[in-house]
């Protein structure tokens, strides 16, 4: 037996994470695959409209934010087969066709004057619900037994925040009329209830549900 | 948004003046002079030259208008195809990869325009490389680009990279030199996924290869890039070797370099 001062507690005192989580293994999967999923068409409409925006520093910003969001499509994919899932592609899948719509209408803008539109659809409206859904799922889950997405979402949150702050930052310097204020008001208007339809970008409960069932009064 | 985004479209400000290829190679200011195969109009680029400063100002202009339009294609090479129909993920990923450089390229290369006193703009822009980014074939897309295009990128920086050691200027040699690094990458991406996407098809190999010479030929100008001692730009054998090329293939490169601008002065 090593000599050891004093035998030491398994956990120390500050540390305080729990075994229960509220996703177990078949749920985890299910969700990060919707996770990639959104990632991916993200990065692929970034590095498309590239080409299609006329100012230069939002060009070259779409083109860094383009490779943060394919890292993370990356993240969750090497993620699934460690959830059981060998088949990766069978849960990169949307939540359901809300959803689909939603990527569909954020992609549709192309012309060169839409630049606003295009910015509003990933940093006001999806975004901030990526960013919603994955503090969730990171507050949520096992700090313990499903610690490797934990350390993903870390990593991936704190791309989000960059980038939404960024984002957020091109928004406000390209709006410079109440024209252009009604403009990103209306696409965002639109956007966020394709999004509500979906339940968010892991379908319902992509937040959790905060509110409280009530028995029934007679 | 639409697949496949027409060069004539690409997205620009006020600043930006879009010529032809003959159009722009006519500018006297030019990195090489089309029409003529002497003097210091096709010598090796070099502080000491007379119009030497003019021609390096000018190729960084250059190169910052080809590094928006690598982005941009690497870019739509990101939307146009999708994953498990056309394209593995992973090739996907490496063009996304890409586009975080070359957007880093576009920041290295307008600053550094500034740092040698040109202002955006005053060279004119040509949309031949975003042409080849647009072929319908990811296969032929990434061999036109990242092979052909990418690896003249190799040549083209690391002579800027020698020019800014003779001139003496540290920044220039020191950001070059970086972005050498980084076409060094997307060449090797090229080759890796040509290797890889056409293990089993021959045919589309050949076509892929044969699409390559067709862009480094357009790319010549003339002899422009070569292993002659006088070849504004030196072809870089190590570094091509290193993304991939075989001595073959770099051999051919020099043959076509060596034709061309026999042809020209012909």
């Amino acid at each position: 037996m090593t000599e050891t001062k004093r035998p030491r507690e398994p956990f120390a005192p500050w540390d305080r994470r729990a075994l229960p989580g509220l996703f177990d293994v078949e749920e985890t999967a299910k969700r990060v695959g919707h996770y990639k999923w959104v990632e991916l068409k993200l990065f692929e409409a970034l590095g498309g409209w590239v080409a299609t925006v006329p100012e230069l520093d939002i060009k070259m910003r779409l083109g860094t934010h383009c490779y943060h969001h394919a890292w993370h499509a990356e993240l969750f994919d090497k993620r699934l087969p460690e959830l059981r899932e060998m088949k990766t592609d069978r849960l990169t899948v949307p939540p359901n066709d809300h959803m689909v719509a939603f990527i569909d209408a954020m992609t549709e803008p192309e012309g060169p004057t839409l630049t606003i539109e295009k910015l509003v659809g990933v940093y006001r409206v999806l975004i901030p619900h990526k960013i919603a859904a994955y503090t969730y799922h990171r507050n949520a889950t096992s700090e313990i037994t499903d610690m490797p997405t934990v350390r993903i979402l870390d990593f991936i949150l704190q791309d989000e925040f960059n980038d939404w702050r960024e984002g957020e930052m091109l928004i406000q310097s390209m709006i410079e009329s109440e024209e252009e204020i009604d403009r990103a008001m209306v696409h965002q208007t639109r956007l966020e209830k394709l999004m509500l339809a979906a339940g968010g970008i892991a379908g319902p409960g992509s937040i959790g549900d905060p509110y409280v069932d009530l028995p029934e009064e007679n | 948004m639409r697949k496949i985004f027409p060069a004539e479209e690409l997205a620009r400000d006020p600043r930006f003046i879009r010529q032809t290829n003959e159009q722009r190679l006519g500018d006297p200011r030019g990195a090489r002079v089309a029409g003529g195969n002497s003097g210091d109009r096709l010598a090796k680029l070099t502080p000491e030259l007379a119009n030497g400063p003019d021609r390096a100002r000018a190729l960084m202009h250059g190169i910052f208008t080809g590094e928006i339009q690598a982005l941009e294609g690497a870019g739509r090479t990101c939307w146009d195809f999708e994953v498990g129909e056309d394209v593995p993920l992973e090739l996907k990923l490496d063009m996304a990869r890409q586009c975080w450089d070359e957007a880093r390229h576009c920041e290295i290369s307008v600053a550094l325009a500034e740092h040698m006193g040109t202002e955006l703009g005053e060279f004119a822009e040509n949309g031949l490389l975003y042409e080849a980014a647009c072929n319908p074939d990811p296969v032929l897309r990434l061999t036109g680009v990242n092979r052909a295009l990418e690896g003249l990128a190799i040549d083209v920086f690391n002579t800027m990279k020698e020019f800014g050691n003779l001139a003496g200027d540290p920044v220039l040699e020191f950001c070059e030199d970086w972005m050498l690094a980084d076409e060094v990458t997307h060449v090797k991406m090229g080759s890796d996924w040509l290797r890889q996407l056409t293990a089993n098809d021959k045919e589309r190999l050949d076509k892929a290869l044969e699409f390559q010479k067709v862009v480094d030929r357009l790319f010549s100008f003339n002899g422009f890039r070569g292993e002659d001692d006088d070849s504004p730009i030196q072809l870089t054998r190590r570094f091509r070797e290193l993304a991939g090329f075989s001595d073959d293939e770099i051999d051919e490169i020099a043959d076509m370099s060596r034709e061309a601008r026999v042809e020209a002065a012909g």
